[in-house]
C-alpha cells in the first residue's frame, strides 16, 4: 500500500488547473475564454484588490475516458473560490452551453467558500443563477457531477450548489456543509463548534462523514487519478432521471428521519456509532477502500 | 626524603557520607515519598554544591527542578548548575530566587530572554556556554556534579531505573556523579515490581521519588509535512542530486527543521527515482524523526541511533529494531553522549539550519536580547581532525579542498537556508548579531554556531555554493554572495567573479544540476500529512494530539 501513496498527486493541494490536467485525457482540454478573452472582477478593481485574469474559476471543454465533457474548476486559491459575478457567469455560461450541445457530463470541481463577499447582491444572484443551471443542465439530460476535495470544500450556496447536482464524488480531505465552521463559531459562539478543532471539522463536515451519511456516491482517495476514476466510474451507466414529486417526497421523508435521529448528537463519532459503526474512533484512520467496505456492511 | 603532606584522600566520599547521614537522620530510605522531597533536597545539598538537573531538548527532571526552586535559599545558596539545558521556568527560578549563581551550559531555547536579563543584571555568572559534548566531558574534568537530580521512567524496589526510550544524557550523568562520591536523586514515573530493562543499576542511585505527573517530553522532532513549502522541496531536490548523490553519502545527521525533513521525505521518491537507494542515507544519527518513516519503510535506512527518542514513535521504532537501537525487551534505547560521538566522528555529512550567516561562512543562531546556546550542532557541524579512517565522501570532500595529494579528508557541513527568513529578514549578513551579543554578555568569544572554515556546502533557493573548492578568502565570499539571493549581501556580488565560480562549478544553479524547479512540487512528497506517516507506518506512529486533525 505504501507505494502508491508515494506516487498520489494530491487533489487537495493542486491548482484548478493542475486538477483539470490530471482529470481529463491527456492533452483533450480546451479552455472557453482562455486568459486574453477573460477580464478580471471590476468589483475588486474598484476596492483596490488584485483580480485574477479567470476570476478564479476555469471552464472548458475536453474528454474524459473518451467521453466529450465540459469541466468547471474552480480554484480555490484566489479568494477562497468565492462566487463574484463573472466567476457566476463563467459557470453558468458553461452550464447553458452544456444544455444546447449536450456533452456526455459536465464536471464541477467545486472549491469554494461561497459567495464572494465583496461582491455583495452580484455574487447572490450568480449563486442563483448557477442553481438553476445546474436543474436545467440535468433536466436536459446532462449529468453535472460535482468533485469535492480541495482546501476550501463546498460550503455556503456552493454547498447547496453540489447538493443539486447529480451526485458528488468526494476524498476524505473534501468537506461539504452550508455554514463554514468559522461562520458557526462567530455566530453561535464557540461551545456550539470550535472551529479551530480541526479533526472536529473533519468529523462533521469532512468527506468521510459526508459518505457514511449517504450525502456522497463516492469516496476516493486524494489523489489526481483517484478521482479522474471515481468520476468516470459514476457516470458509467448514470441517466438524469426527470424530475418527478415521488422522488422529491421521499428525499424530503429521508431528510426529516435523518433529523429525528441525529440532530441532538455534537461529533461525527457519535452519529457513527448511532449508524452501527462498532469502533468509531478507527474511522479517521480508515483507508478509502475500507471506509467504503465499512459503509457496506452497514445496517441500513 | 620529604614526609608525604598530611591530607586525607577520602573527602568527597566522607562529604557524601554526611549527607546520607543527614538523610538517614530525618528517616529517609531509599525511596522517597513525594510531599518529602524538599526535606531530602535540604539535607543532602550543601551551599557552594555544583548540581546538574538533568533536562534537554527533549526529557525534563521537571518535579526535581520545581522542587529545589521551592528550597528555602537560607539553607541552599551559591549552587552551581552544570547541565545540557536551562529550559524551564523552574530553571530560571533557582536564579532569580538566589538558590544558585553561576551556570554552565549548551542551550537555552525558550529561557534565552530571560536569560540574558539575569546576566544583564548580574546575578547570574555564566561559566561558559558548551556544546553537549564538550559538557560531558568536562563531567569527567573539572565539572563533576556533587548532586545529579535525573529523570527516569521507572524504579523497582531496590532502585534499579529503567529510562524507557528516552534514555538520553543520563547514563553520562549518572556514570560521573555516582563514581566520584556524588548522590544521584531520580525522580521516577512509576515504580514496578520488577523492570524490562536495567538502565541504571541500583547502587549508583541514592534516592527515588514518583512524580505526582511523568517528566516532561517535548516533541521536538515532529515536522508536519503539511507545511513544507515548495520552495524547500527545491532546495531538497538541490541537496540530493547536487551533494548526497555526487558525494555518496551514506553516513549523516540531519539538522531539525523543515529543509531537512523535505530530504528525509523526497528519498522515497525523488532520490529513489534517482537510483539513489542503497547508495546515500544508510546511516544515521538522528533522533526518531516521524518524516524518516517513509524512508525508512522504503529500504532507504540501514542503521538509525538516536540521542532520544521522539513521542509517539515508541510503538514504531520498537516494531523496527533492525533499523533502531534497542534493549532486549524491545524498547529504544537513546544515548546521546554516544550519538554526538557518532555524529562527531562517525557520520561523513551534516546538513543543518541557521539564523544567520556572514561573508566568511560563521553562522548563529544567538540574535540580540537571547542567549540561546548550541546543543549539538557544533560537534556535528564540525570536521574532526581526530578522524582517521576514509570513506569515499569525505575522501573526495578532502580531495576537493586540498588537492589529490590531500593527507586527510573532510567532513561535509552543509548549511541549508533560504535567503530570507520569516519577517522578510535576510539570512546573509555582513556581520553577525553574535558580535553584539558578545559585548552584551561579556563573552569571551562570540557566540558562533558552526565556523565558516568548517562549511563545506551551502544550499539556497538560488543554488549551491561549494566552498571546498573556494582558494581564496575572496572566492568564498563571491560564492556565498552568488547564493545569498535578494539580500543585500546578495546583490552586492561581483556578477563577472560570480559567473566565473559558476564556470568552475562552484556556484552552481539548479539547472547546472539538471533540475527544472517547475518540478519542485509538493507531490513529490512521500508523505504530505502526519497522517500520510501515520499510514507509512501502518498505524504504529502515533503523534502528539496537536499535530492531528483528527
Amino acid at each position: 500500500m505504501n507505494a502508491p501513496l508515494a506516487n498520489r498527486k494530491s487533489w487537495f493541494e493542486a491548482t484548478a488547473r493542475a486538477r483539470i490536467g490530471g482529470l481529463l485525457d491527456a492533452g483533450s482540454f480546451v479552455e472557453f475564454l482562455q486568459p486574453a478573452a477573460s477580464q478580471p472582477s471590476p468589483h475588486l478593481a474598484q476596492l483596490d484588490l488584485p483580480g485574477a485574469f479567470d476570476d478564479g474559476v476555469v471552464v472548458g471543454c475536453g474528454r474524459l475516458e473518451k467521453m466529450p465533457i465540459f469541466v468547471i474548476a474552480q480554484e480555490g486559491q484566489f479568494i477562497g473560490g468565492s462566487v463574484g459575478e463573472i466567476h457566476g457567469a463563467k459557470i453558468v455560461g458553461t452550464l447553458r452551453r452544456a444544455v444546447e450541445e449536450k456533452p456526455a457530463a459536465v464536471l464541477f470541481l467545486i472549491d469554494s467558500g461561497g459567495v464572494r463577499l465583496h461582491e455583495a447582491n452580484a455574487g447572490l444572484i450568480a449563486i442563483s443563477e448557477i442553481m438553476r443551471a445546474v436543474l436545467d443542465a440535468r433536466a436536459a439530460g446532462v449529468p453535472v457531477v460535482a468533485l469535492v476535495g480541495g482546501s476550501c470544500g463546498a460550503f455556503g450556496g456552493m454547498g447547496i450548489v453540489a447538493k443539486l447536482c447529480s451526485g458528488i464524488v468526494i476524498s476524505e480531505e473534501g468537506r461539504l456543509a452550508l455554514s463554514g465552521p468559522e461562520v458557526i463559531e462567530t455566530v453561535m459562539g464557540v461551545e456550539e463548534f470550535d472551529a479551530k478543532d480541526r479533526a472536529l471539522v473533519w468529523r462533521v463536515t469532512g468527506g468521510k462523514h459526508r459518505y457514511l451519511m449517504g450525502d456522497c456516491a463516492l469516496l476516493v482517495d486524494d489523489d489526481l487519478a483517484a478521482f479522474r476514476s471515481g468520476a468516470a466510474e459514476f457516470l458509467t451507466g448514470w441517466r438524469e432521471a426527470g424530475p418527478s414529486l415521488a422522488a422529491l417526497r421521499s428525499s424530503q421523508q429521508a431528510l426529516e428521519n435523518r433529523l429525528a435521529a441525529y440532530a441532538t448528537y455534537r461529533d461525527g463519532l457519535d452519529v457513527w456509532a448511532a449508524l452501527g459503526v462498532a469502533q468509531p474512533d478507527s474511522v479517521p484512520l480508515l483507508d478509502s477502500d475500507r471506509l467504503v467496505a465499512l459503509k457496506k456492511g452497514l445496517p441500513t | 626524603m620529604n614526609a608525604p603532606l598530611p591530607r586525607e584522600w577520602d573527602s568527597l566520599r566522607q562529604s557524601r557520607q554526611r549527607r546520607l547521614e543527614r538523610a538517614a537522620t530525618l528517616g529517609f530510605g531509599k525511596e522517597i515519598p513525594v510531599d518529602r522531597i524538599i526535606d531530602l533536597l535540604e539535607a543532602v545539598i550543601q551551599p557552594g554544591d555544583r548540581v546538574c538537573l538533568e533536562g534537554n531538548n527533549q526529557k525534563q527532571a521537571d518535579f526535581l527542578s520545581e522542587s529545589l526552586a521551592d528550597c528555602s535559599p537560607e539553607r541552599i545558596n551559591h549552587l552551581s548548575l552544570v547541565q545540557s539545558v536551562l529550559a524551564l521556568p523552574s530553571h530560571v527560578d533557582l536564579f532569580e530566587r538566589g538558590l544558585a549563581n553561576r551556570l554552565d551550559f549548551s542551550f537555552s531555547g525558550p529561557q534565552g530572554a530571560r536569560l540574558a536579563k539575569l546576566v544583564q543584571e548580574q546575578r547570574i555568572e555564566i561559566g561558559a556556554i558548551h556544546t553537549y559534548l564538550e559538557l560531558f566531558g568536562r563531567y569527567f574534568l573539572d565539572l563533576t556534579p556533587n548532586v545529579a537530580l535525573i529523570a527516569a521512567q521507572a524504579a523497582d524496589a531496590e532502585g534499579n531505573l529503567y529510562l524507557g526510550p528516552n534514555t538520553e544524557d543520563t547514563p553520562a550523568i549518572v556514570e560521573a556523579t555516582a563514581f566520584k562520591g556524588g548522590i544521584v536523586i531520580a525522580q521516577v514515573n512509576e515504580r514496578l515490581d520488577k523492570l524490562s530493562r536495567v538502565d541504571v543499576p541500583a547502587d549508583w542511585v541514592d534516592f527515588t521519588v514518583k512524580a505526582p505527573r511523568p517528566n516532561y517530553i517535548e516533541p521536538l522532532f515532529t515536522r508536519d509535512p503539511a507545511q513544507i513549502t515548495e520552495v524547500q522541496v527545491l532546495m531538497a531536490m538541490m541537496a540530493i542530486k547536487g551533494i548526497y548523490a555526487e558525494y555518496g553519502v551514506k553516513r549523516l545527521n540531519h539538522g531539525i527543521g523543515f529543509d531537512t525533513a523535505a530530504i528525509e521525505l523526497l528519498l522515497p521518491t525523488y532520490a529513489a527515482d534517482l537510483g539513489l537507494k542503497g547508495k546515500i542515507c544508510t546511516h544515521w544519527a538522528l533522533n526518531p524523526h516521524p518524516t524518516l518513516i517513509p524512508a525508512i519503510e522504503s529500504g532507504f535506512v540501514q542503521s538509525v541511533h538516536s540521542f532520544g527518542s521522539e513521542v509517539g514513535m515508541e510503538a514504531y521504532v520498537a516494531a523496527r529494531s533492525d533499523v533502531f537501537f534497542t534493549g532486549a525487551d524491545g524498547s529504544m534505547r537513546s544515548n546521546r553522549a554516544f550519538s554526538q560521538t557518532a555524529g562527531l566522528y562517525a557520520c561523513d555529512m551534516f546538513i543543518g539550519s541557521t539564523l544567520q550567516m556572514d561573508l566568511a561562512g560563521n553562522s548563529s543562531t544567538a540574535t540580540l536580547g537571547r542567549i540561546t546556546g548550541f546543543g549539538g550542532a557544533p560537534n556535528m557541524g564540525s570536521d574532526p581532525h581526530g578522524r582517521r579512517h576514509a570513506s569515499p565522501a569525505w575522501l573526495k570532500a578532502g580531495r576537493e579542498a586540498a588537492g589529490p595529494n590531500a593527507i586527510r579528508g573532510r567532513k561535509l557541513v552543509v548549511q541549508m537556508v533560504e535567503t530570507f527568513r520569516e519577517h522578510m529578514a535576510p539570512v546573509f549578513v555582513e556581520e553577525l548579531d553574535a558580535w553584539q551579543l558578545q559585548k552584551v554578555m561579556g563573552a569571551d568569544l562570540p557566540p558562533i554556531m558552526i565556523y565558516g572554515d568548517d562549511v563545506s556546502h551551502i544550499v539556497t533557493e538560488e543554488g549551491i555554493a561549494n566552498l571546498l573548492l573556494c582558494r581564496s578568502p575572496e572566492e568564498r565570499e563571491q560564492a556565498i554572495r552568488g547564493v545569498a539571493g535578494f539580500t543585500p549581501v546578495g546583490m552586492a556580488r561581483d556578477k563577472r567573479a560570480v559567473e566565473n565560480l559558476r564556470d568552475r562549478g562552484i556556484v552552481r544553479r539548479p539547472e547546472d544540476l539538471g533540475i527544472d524547479p517547475r518540478q519542485a512540487s509538493r507531490d513529490l512528497l512521500a508523505a504530505r500529512s502526519v497522517k500520510d506517516l501515520v499510514r507509512w507506518s501502518g498505524g504504529l506512529y502515533a503523534p502528539p494530539s496537536r499535530f492531528r486533525n483528527w
